[in-house]
């Protein structure tokens, strides 16, 4: 068997990595563009073929109604969860059935574990590159506070992927395991972890034993939908507004717009984690732009309630674990939202002590999972991971009440034996609804699955079932049922409620492997025309604005020369032809576009000029 | 999710009981660092990691058998699921047997402590002064803390009585087990008032 490699799925971006034989240190593994971070954006073509990454990021600008970024909220999720994140997001979901979202792209529908199965693909084809031989096993990690049917879902995508997933492992556990490595820490660690669209906390002690290090989760807690997307969110409804005031302009019918002042937003959110200010110069549609200075202080002011939602689940763990902020040894900070100074502040604040943030907060989470993956090939042996169940499981009783028979922090695997009976002669099924979450009543809780026990018809009160609820090491439900008169064990088909059927996965599967069969360098192709057609694109619209008037005719023929050369590359099959001129294009117009960006700021700053009068 | 399968060709194991998994004697004290200690040991050899490249038998081996333990180390860690699961193996205590009726003894009390609940949420609907009533509920609150812990300090008495029956005769050991499942009735209908008096509180 292969090598197993170590996955970060995450919101944004995703990663692979691997353990380095020769020093035992993980390290992330590049893809074609020599970066490690992969977009978390796929993009289907109007031919059909999948554009992942980097070049289906820029597409985002191109085709939006082809192209979905974030659709890790989605995973798990049934549409009635997800109208909200619908206002925000430019997808179109189709009319669902049996609760499974499903996106359309282009001309085509794909439920959320597809679209993620695109992107573990394409890391997997990183990694194959990579060690010129075939991976077909992974690690891949998930927010801590991910539900059941967000953990299938997660697990799904990895076999419509061609990955068998060995374990999902969570993201700041996955964390502590990279820093543990990293540091040798010892003692009681708090993991704090603020990603695109997830937060977790997780507390976990490091014990040192004869046998090796335990890394021992005590208690975890979170919130699948705050990250930094929400900060995001709030620059963007803040400037929206701003913008509205001064011109009348509908934002939403506008996909392109929405996402330039989106990227736009970013830049500034990047600048302000180093610079006290940073003006944000956004050209709008009527050939004005719109600025505006952003303090740091007006910043933070601005993203404090999404930095103040984190406090509670952060004193929840804390509460769980029967610890004070004090009790902690060491702090640590995950996930690329945590780079804002704010966040740092309130961490070391709290905790009163400086956090750790050593290790690149975008990749540590990828480390740690090929740390997992190489504890699972018995590559280290004193290594061992306790990890806990993040929400507690219940069955429904009498009244839509919820009995709790596995509590929240239950290390695992955990499970819980029932007893069942009937209540009347001879009935033949009892009804049994599992459920995920820490309220009382069913309908407040998040339901995993419903299903019937077939009992032999006999009196009331005769049959004795005992059913047995497992929480699997991947934090997922099994579940079996015994019929002790009989000791006759009986397989239980659980349909589950949000999520997708096994002879569905089977389907897609099938389906997933033409997209397999496109071999490397027709991949590298489809990428380099991508990229290619995109900056084609830019150029064009460049030369038509009024502003480049200003160059001379030998750089005119210079750029037109290369647009040439690299038409013609594209007609072709060599992708690295194709990417040289690229970059020759690029270069190209290196002084265009710094033109172009002067008569931005200076029509800006004109404008203010006139306002001010 | 997904489903358990039907058969396994696995020789089945006999599931032991809690204390045996730790090769404990069904006593009620228990030295929580040796427990700690053996847990992790237990957890070195058990745990589903070891068996990634192991038969399926032994992956489903590995998975039930730690799922024991670690049921196992969560319900002896604590001391009342520890109460609570060995009167279940003795045969004392009965799923859903729990009585929710007020102890004879508090009775007047518990009446009382009522009557101010409900004073309180109707003085709540009509939005009049509450600070007497919070009072007199923080004092009730307070009133009942202690008695848990009462409750507490003699569930200890007890457990150490079983302790020292162990060996006893039938009759013996049955009579402190009832004697600690009345305290376990007392004790959970104790917290639950406190529980609600102290969600009721948080509210004003």
């Amino acid at each position: 068997m292969g090598r197993i490699v170590g996955i970060d799925l995450g919101t944004t971006n995703s990663l692979v990595a691997y353990t380095v034989e020769q020093t035992g240190q993980p390290k992330c593994i590049p893809g074609p563009y020599g970066a490690t971070l992969c977009p978390s954006v796929v993009s289907i073509d109007a031919d059909g073929s999948v554009i992942v990454g980097e070049p289906a990021k820029r597409r985002l600008l191109t085709q939006p109604e082809r192209t979905i970024y974030s659709v890790k909220r989605l995973m798990g999720r049934g549409p009635a969860d997800v109208q909200d994140e619908l206002k925000l997001f430019p997808f179109r979901v189709d009319a669902a059935s049996n609760n499974v979202i499903r996106v359309r792209l282009g001309n085509k529908v794909f439920t959320p574990p597809e679209i993620s199965a695109f992107i573990l693909r394409e890391l997997k084809n990183w990694a194959e590159a990579f060690f010129g031989e075939g991976v077909d096993r992974a690690v891949v990690t998930v927010p801590a506070y991910f539900n059941d049917a967000q953990r299938q879902a997660t697990k799904d995508a990895g076999k419509i992927a061609g990955l068998e997933v060995l374990r999902l492992v969570n993201e700041p556990t996955a964390a502590a395991l990279a820093y543990g490595l990293h540091e040798k820490q010892r003692g009681r660690v708090a993991v704090y972890d603020l990603g695109g669209g997830t937060f977790d906390i997780s507390v976990l002690k490091l014990i040192s034993t004869s046998d090796g290090d335990i890394y021992q989760v005590l208690s975890t807690n979170g919130d699948t939908h705050l990250g930094g997307d929400d900060i995001d969110n709030l620059l963007q409804a803040f400037v929206h507004e701003k913008i509205l005031q001064h011109d009348e302009i509908d934002f939403s019918p506008h996909g392109e717009l929405a996402q330039e002042l989106r990227r736009a937003l970013i830049g500034v959110k990047h600048q302000l984690s180093e610079a006290e200010t940073a003006t944000l110069r956004f050209p709008l549609p009527s050939g004005k732009v719109f600025t505006h200075e952003f303090t740091r202080g007006a910043f933070e002011a601005l993203i404090r309630p999404v930095v103040d939602r984190t406090m509670g689940p952060v004193k929840q763990a804390l509460a769980d674990a029967q610890l004070k902020p004090s009790d902690m040894d060491e702090v640590v900070l995950v996930g690329g939202a945590t780079r804002t100074p704010l966040i740092r502040r309130t961490a070391q604040e709290y905790f009163d002590r400086k956090p750790h943030t050593e290790l690149n907060p975008d990749e540590v989470v990828a480390l740690g999972a090929a740390v997992q993956a190489n504890i699972l090939d018995r590559g280290v042996k004193n290594m061992l991971l306790l990890d806990v169940t993040p929400l507690s499981l219940g069955i429904e009783t009498y009244g839509g009440a919820v009995a709790k028979v596995i509590p929240r922090n239950s290390t695992i695997p955990a499970s819980a034996q029932e007893l069942y009976t009937t209540g009347v002669d001879n009935q033949t099924g009892i009804d049994i609804h599992v459920l995920q979450g820490e309220r009382e009543l069913a309908k407040d809780c998040r339901s995993l699955a419903r299903f019937t026990l077939k009992v032999p018809p006999a009196p009331a009160g005769l049959p004795r079932i005992e059913v047995k609820f497992l929480i699997d090491a991947n934090g997922i439900l099994q579940v079996a049922a015994k019929d002790l008169r009989t000791g006759e064990q009986h397989s239980i088909e659980v349909q589950p409620s949000y999520g997708i059927s096994d002879t569905e996965i089977e389907h897609m599967l099938e389906e997933s492997i033409e997209y397999a069969e496109q071999d490397f360098a027709e991949r590298q192709l489809i990428e380099a025309r991508t990229e290619a057609e995109s900056i084609l694109a830019a150029t064009a619209k460049a030369l038509t604005n009024p502003e480049s008037a200003s160059i001379d005719a030998a750089e005119r023929a210079r750029i037109n020369a290369t647009i040439a050369a690299l038409k013609e590359s594209v007609a072709g099959s060599d992708y690295k032809l194709i990417r040289k001129g690229v970059d020759e294009l690029n270069h190209a117009t290196e002084h265009l576009a710094e033109l172009l960006m002067n008569s931005a700021v200076s029509s800006a700053l004109e404008g203010r000029k006139l306002a001010e009068v | 999710m997904t489903t358990a399968p039907t058969s396994s060709s696995t020789k089945p194991v006999e599931s032991q009981d809690y204390f045996a998994v730790f090769g404990l004697p069904r006593k009620l004290w228990i030295e929580m660092s040796e427990l700690e200690q053996k847990f992790l040991q237990m957890s070195w050899k058990l745990h589903p990691d070891n068996f990634v490249n192991a038969t399926e038998q032994e992956r489903e081996l590995s998975l039930k058998r730690s799922s024991e333990l670690n049921d196992a180390y969560r319900t002896l860690r604590d001391p009342i699921a520890r109460v609570e699961y060995l009167l279940a193996i003795e045969g004392e205590r009965k799923e859903g047997e729990k009585k929710q009726q007020a102890p004879p003894e508090l009775l007047e009390e518990v009446f009382e402590l009522n009557e101010s609940l409900d004073e309180l949420r109707e003085a709540k609907a009509s939005g009049e002064n509450l600070a007497g009533l919070k009072a007199r509920l923080e004092s009730a609150e307070k009133n009942f803390q202690g008695k848990l812990g009462e409750v507490d300090g003699e569930l200890q008495a007890a457990a150490r009585e079983w302790d020292a029956a162990l060996k006893a005769d039938h009759a013996e050991r049955k009579e402190v087990m009832a004697r600690l499942n009345e305290l376990l009735n007392r004790r959970s209908y104790i917290r639950n008032l406190v529980t609600n008096v102290t969600k009721e509180l948080a509210e004003v």
